[in-house]
């Protein structure tokens, strides 16, 4: 699915993450670990094309991210960023039928089908009373849901999220890493999210992408993990 | 994205209120013009009557200018607004106005006969929208941020104000008053043998516009967002610029530098109908930038017996104050 090979990110030549070989597969959910600042975010931006390596490649479906097409890769990739957009008088419908965009014709009019996959994107996070509502007028937390519901509207094998869960209360945050988990399973997607906060994801038991900033190396964990051994890799 | 039933009913009222107001101004002025005459002149036309001769050749012309002027400088402000995500750009921000101004404050001074002829005004105005056009398209490559391709905008304008003052204080006062005429602006200057070329040119501007439609909406959320959903920005940027020096470079050839209508009614546009949807938000800008040109040039004509009012300050006159009402709602 994603497929690490000799990868080295970073900026001005300088590693923050190398990653030998790793790969990550489909109806899996990975969450990313490590502190503020060791790469969590480059590497999701790398692995989305937008930021380039400073060696190596990452390859998504057997070809390298790089060579496909923006419109192709928009079909395989999504990526929830931890900020939103500060756009007046866009409702959550339109927010969300955008991740639909790479799907509709030249005119971008929308088709039963696009109709019916916002709907459910949005009924996965229980956000649909929200539809009509403009997206300046939501909470952050709210924000972040209709962002994760376009993600899923968008229908791409990999989902990546930037601190998806940065601005939930607890108990949403738990609930968003259980829901993501399954949606993995169930719809087999590869989904990928950031995260600082080791006791919620250790409950989520999934696999570990650990960063450390001393070493710049990825460390890949299988599940279950305990606490120690991530404080140990990614919190030194 | 579909319409409300709100949206669909000002679209209605915005898209029956531009063929009246067509229609209004066609009879204002000071002469009054019959039923009759008004209905020769288009389908039974006789050039020795003077009625249907300042129908046909005067108001017609002047009307469809202003319909024009209206909806192309609010078709070009709406795209730039989308595309630098910002509600206070526009051509005249963006610096396209500034390069017709350059070629036909340049033109008009240097004395030469051809260049301060009409023809000469026309073309200057014209290659200074495109040059500049092109000028910020070769910006915009070099640049990744939009709020820094604004700030080059709003350079270039600064700087080639500071030459047109320059041209302006060494010129002698016959040209120095051929250039502040053309600088007013006027929507009486273009007849009737060049109306085809001008509306086919607007149309293409129009049709552009609605082939952009999806990256438009897309480009809402920004650039950076639009491009992984697929858009291809580099692109899309070079269109949406070409459209707009399509669009301001003839509007400002014919009728001069018209200031705010492109800034003020996007920003209108938007508050009222309260969508992203562009492909309500480009009609709508049409219908009521349209529509307000030829209000303004209505109130000109009413009031030309006692004032007379360059179309261009009685624009910036309802534009200006509208801008610091959006300001300082953008702050509250």
């Amino acid at each position: 699915m994603i497929t690490f090979n000799n990868v080295s990110i970073g900026f001005n030549k300088t590693p923050l993450i190398s990653i030998d070989s790793l790969k990550l597969n489909k109806g899996e959910l990975y969450i990313l670990i490590g502190k503020n600042g060791s790469g969590k975010s480059s590497l999701l931006k790398s692995i989305i094309g937008s930021q380039p390596l400073l060696s190596g490649e990452i390859i998504i479906d057997s070809k390298n991210v790089h060579s496909y097409s923006r419109i192709e890769l928009s079909k395989k990739i999504s990526l929830v960023k931890s900020t939103f957009p500060k756009t007046d008088y866009l409702t959550v419908f339109d927010f969300v039928a955008l991740g639909r965009s790479p799907y509709t014709k030249s005119l971008g009019r929308l088709r039963q089908k696009d109709n019916e996959i916002i709907h459910k994107s949005l009924e996965i996070l229980n956000s649909v009373p929200l539809i009509n509502k403009f997206t300046s007028e939501l909470s952050d937390g709210e924000r972040q849901l209709v962002a994760i519901a376009k993600a899923i509207a968008q229908d791409t094998s990999v989902i990546l999220l930037d601190e998806p869960t940065a601005f939930l209360d607890y108990s949403n945050k738990s609930l968003l890493h259980h829901t993501l988990k399954r949606i993995a399973k169930k719809t087999n997607k590869c989904i990928v999210l950031s995260s600082h906060d080791l006791e919620l994801s250790i409950d989520t038991a999934c696999d570990f992408l650990a960063t450390n900033n001393k070493t710049s190396e990825l460390t890949f964990m299988k599940s279950p993990v305990s606490k120690d051994d991530l404080l140990g890799i990614a919190f030194n | 994205m579909n319409l409300t039933k709100k949206q669909s009913v000002f679209l209605i009222i915005s898209g029956i209120l531009l063929p009246v107001l067509c229609l209004v101004h066609l009879f204002s002025g000071e002469i009054n013009i019959g039923f009759q005459d008004f209905i020769d002149s288009f389908f039974n036309y006789n050039h020795e009557n003077t009625n249907q001769l300042i129908i046909r050749e005067l108001r017609l012309p002047r009307m469809l200018m202003a319909v024009i002027t209206g909806a192309g400088l609010s078709l070009a402000g709406l795209l730039m607004q989308t595309l630098f995500n910002n509600p206070l750009a526009g051509p005249f921000v963006l610096g396209i106005n500034s390069g017709s101004s350059l070629f036909v404050a340049f033109s008009i001074m240097t004395g030469i006969p051809f260049l301060s002829s009409d023809l000469g005004v026309i073309s200057s105005a014209l290659i200074g929208a495109f040059t500049f056009g092109i000028l910020i398209l070769f910006f915009s490559s070099l640049v990744r941020s939009n709020v820094s391709l604004l700030l080059l905008g709003l350079m270039l304008g600064s700087f080639t104000g500071a030459i047109v003052f320059i041209l302006q204080s060494a010129s002698s006062s016959e040209e120095l008053k051929s250039f502040t005429i053309w600088a007013m602006g006027s929507l009486q200057n273009t007849e009737l043998s060049q109306l085809p070329i001008i509306t086919f040119l607007f149309i293409l501007g129009l049709i552009g516009s609605i082939l952009l439609v999806k990256p438009l909406n897309t480009l809402v959320i920004g650039e950076e967002d639009a491009i992984l959903l697929g858009v291809n920005s580099k692109t899309i940027r070079l269109f949406i610029i070409s459209i707009t020096a399509l669009l301001t470079g003839l509007i400002t050839a014919f009728c001069g530098p018209i200031a705010f209508v492109g800034l003020a009614v996007p920003n209108l546009v938007r508050i009222t109908f309260k969508t992203q949807n562009h492909f309500t938000l480009i009609f709508a800008s049409v219908f009521i930038g349209g529509g307000f040109v030829l209000v303004c040039d209505i109130l000109i004509q009413l009031l030309e017996s006692n004032i007379h009012i360059p179309i261009n300050a009685l624009t910036s006159l309802v534009g200006a104050p509208f801008v610091v009402l959006i300001v300082l709602k953008r702050l509250a």
